[in-house]
């Protein structure tokens, strides 16, 4: 009988143990299939997810620490279709706060495809409204009303600009995907935008996995005096409205450093609302005419075209010259602005007066190779190489060139048949301020990265012409300013500067009624820290440069010096003197 | 002869095998009911802090936020339009150039820009985040057997 049950026993372990090594064999089978493969790929897919972390974008401040672009929380208002529960209620709430049609939201809600769980209501929602909307939803939620269950919010950044327009022609603007259009913005895209990371993020709180860390991105200091650009653009708009121009431009640089301190141009724009840009600008090259725009300058070119005369001694500024009222060039004859002959004069006299004749002859003298030699130094025709995007380069037709005539030597020397952006002019002549040093003008004053500063030093752009060249022009431009009771001059303060009203060419020729005016200029003359450009374009006042520009200048002078604390001439030469 | 007897009676009593083996076998299910312990303890803690971690990072990317938006409000109170209305509510206006005086103050020079006061982040090749608060206990038994006590 015990037999019989031991037999009965093993034969029991048996069929067990072979069912165990069949559960344990299909197991392994399972687990080493191809399926089991898909299945696994299957879990981990819902294991975590990707999640791509983008840096928050680096901040633009002015030289003085202000902030001129910064960043703000805004919210994706989204809702999960699977936790809705009134959509019509819904529907209603959202559409009374965010702005939008019954109609809008409610299609959205009841019309998304099957397959969606989760829908956009609405993004780029400020905080106030989510901050509302978030308190009437904690209402509901006391009250077990499910009228706005589901409703949910993402934040993110958005570029935010506290100036609005203030300097907008420099900083550009970032869209809503992100990228830097113009300006700051769009040179350094790459820098402020930094590198967004991608993670894996479990959903196991037991794999915790380490985020890495993600630096926000590189913080940019501006070499712009923010108080000083707001006066600049203050009195440019002033400027247009008196002398009914279209646009404008100032500039103010520091000549010692290439430093931008204030870059105004028109039209500006709102950069929190950049959706005004295609009703403001008709092509890019306007968004900064400082840089985007070349034009032929008229007379402030004179300033180059003497300083070759001057550097290669064709010319010293005693030299005199008979002006008849024209001169034959290339077979064509070239006239004085107002067309009389001005006599015996000197070269002094030849800029004070701005005498096209004298200058034509002038540059006539040196020869075309020289002159257009001395041309290419100063960097007419080549981008200067600012740090902002959309820079044009301008024209300077050389001989060889297919469109060039003889008589544009003639032409060239007092600023027509040449264009240049208004920044090149001012790049050019800073040569004359900086004893004979030109600078690269820039707006990147720093970078601040993980908690480091990056200072940009200052560039020079070569030497065109000797510091004994410089000094001596810039006395004649001095002198032309005070013989002439310029309305540019400040009293207290000794200035350097050359008016400019040039033709502006059309498809038929010359326009005979609209003229550009310009003026450049710099000062204390012995000791130059700042230099300024304005350029006005077809004003209705008067056409004249020294009538538009010349007092302009005066006024933009005046701020500059208060704004960099730069004290009258005899002030500095009793505090020099201690 | 005696003694021999003895050991062999002791060996034969039932009740001490079965003893012996009981014993045994509380034995190793007290010691696998310690082990599941030890982890279910570790791993719950580690659950708790993973999840505290989540929610610090959570806290870290809203405290970055906020300071993003204090700054530009901030920014927005000093703008230069704000500052202009603000100082002309209080009567004052622009001033001209004859109306400043300057003096010499020995020692003092023109302030150039300063560093921006931003604050310094951890390097990123420093990981925070040590593996006792990412390892499982298998993980750590299997690190231990495949790389000894060093790590």
């Amino acid at each position: 009988m015990r037999q019989q049950y031991a037999i009965r026993s093993l034969i029991l372990v048996v069929c067990l143990a072979i069912a165990a090594v069949a559960v344990i064999v299909q197991m392994v089978r399972i687990q080493s299939s191809e399926q089991a493969q898909i299945f696994l790929s299957q879990g981990d897919r819902y294991a975590g997810e990707f999640h791509m972390i983008y840096p928050e974008r680096g901040e633009i401040y002015d030289r003085h620490g202000h902030l001129l672009a910064g960043n703000r929380t805004v919210y994706e208002v989204g809702v999960s279709l699977s936790e809705m529960g009134n959509p019509e209620a819904m529907a209603r709430i959202l559409s009374s706060y965010l702005g939008l049609t019954f109609e809008e939201v409610y299609d959205k809600l009841t019309n998304s495809p099957e397959t969606w769980e989760y829908i956009v209501v609405q993004d780029y929602v400020g905080a106030e409204t989510v901050t509302s909307l978030q308190a009437l939803m904690h209402q509901f939620d006391e009250t077990n009303d499910q009228r706005l269950s589901g409703l949910g919010f993402k934040p993110h950044f958005q570029r935010s600009y506290p100036e609005t327009a203030l300097a907008s022609n420099v900083l550009g603007f970032v869209t809503r995907d992100g990228r830097g259009y113009f300006g700051i913005e769009e040179k350094y895209n790459d820098l402020l935008a930094g590198n967004p990371v991608q993670v894996w993020v479990p959903r196991d709180p037991n794999k915790a996995l380490e985020i890495p860390r993600v630096p926000n991105g590189t913080t940019l200091v501006l070499t712009l005096h923010r108080d000083l650009q707001a006066s600049v653009e203050s009195i440019l708009d002033d400027a247009l409205f008196e002398y009914g121009a279209e646009n404008g431009t100032i500039i103010v640089m520091d000549p010692r450093n290439g430093e931008i301190l204030a870059m105004a141009a028109t039209p500006r724009m709102n950069l929190n609302d950049y959706g005004n840009y295609f009703s403001l600008y008709d092509n890019g090259s306007q968004y900064n005419r400082s840089i985007g725009m070349a034009y032929e300058p008229g007379s402030v070119l004179k300033v180059l075209t003497m300083a070759a005369a001057l550097d290669t001694g064709t010319v010293r500024p005693d030299t005199e010259f008979i002006d008849t009222g024209s001169i034959q060039v290339g077979g064509i004859t070239i006239q004085n602005w107002n067309r009389d002959a001005w006599g015996q004069q000197n070269m002094l006299g030849c800029l004070q007066h701005s005498l096209n004749v004298c200058l034509a002859w002038v540059s006539s003298q040196m020869g075309s190779q020289t002159f257009y030699g001395y041309m290419e130094r100063f960097g007419l025709g080549h981008p200067t190489g600012i740090d902002l995007a959309g820079e044009a380069m301008g024209r300077l037709k050389v001989p060889g060139d297919t469109d060039w005539y003889p008589v544009d030597l003639g032409t060239n020397a007092f600023g027509q048949g040449v264009s240049v952006t208004p920044l090149q002019m001012l790049m050019a002549v800073t040569a004359i301020a900086n004893d004979g040093r030109m600078v690269t003008p820039h707006v990147l004053y720093s970078m601040v990265r993980d908690g480091h500063q990056y200072n940009v030093p200052s560039q020079y752009a070569g030497s065109p012409i000797s510091a004994e060249t410089a000094h001596t022009l810039s006395e004649m431009l001095a002198l032309s300013l005070e013989e002439e009771s310029s309305q540019a001059l400040l009293a207290g303060y000794r200035l350097a500067g050359k008016t400019g009203t040039a033709q502006i060419p059309t498809d038929f020729g010359y326009d005979a009624f609209h003229t550009n005016v310009s003026f450049v200029g710099w000062g204390p003359v012995d000791d130059p820290q700042f230099m300024i450009y304005i350029w006005l374009q077809k004003p209705s006042a008067s056409i004249w440069s020294s009538e538009t520009t010349a007092p302009v200048f005066s006024k933009v002078a005046e701020q500059t010096v208060i704004q960099l604390n730069i004290p009258p001439d005899i002030v500095r030469s009793q505090l020099s003197n201690r | 002869m005696q003694a021999a007897h003895i050991i062999h009676a002791h060996k034969q009593a039932p009740w001490r095998v079965q003893r012996q083996w009981v014993g045994a076998f509380l034995l190793a299910v007290i010691g696998m009911a310690m082990i599941a312990a030890l982890y279910l303890d570790v791993t719950a803690r580690a659950a708790v802090t993973g999840r505290e971690i989540q929610e610090l990072r959570t806290e870290i990317t809203t405290i970055q936020r906020t300071n993003a938006d204090l700054e530009t409000q901030l920014a927005n109170m000093t703008s230069t339009i704000e500052m202009q209305r603000r100082a002309l509510a209080l009567g004052y206006r622009p001033v001209k150039p004859g109306e400043l005086d300057y003096m010499a103050v020995p020692g003092f020079s023109v302030p150039e820009p300063k560093i921006l006061l931003v604050a310094e982040d951890a390097p990123p090749e420093v990981h925070s985040l040590p593996p006792e608060y990412s390892q499982s206990l298998i993980e750590w038994f299997d690190e231990r057997i495949r790389f000894g006590g060093a790590r």
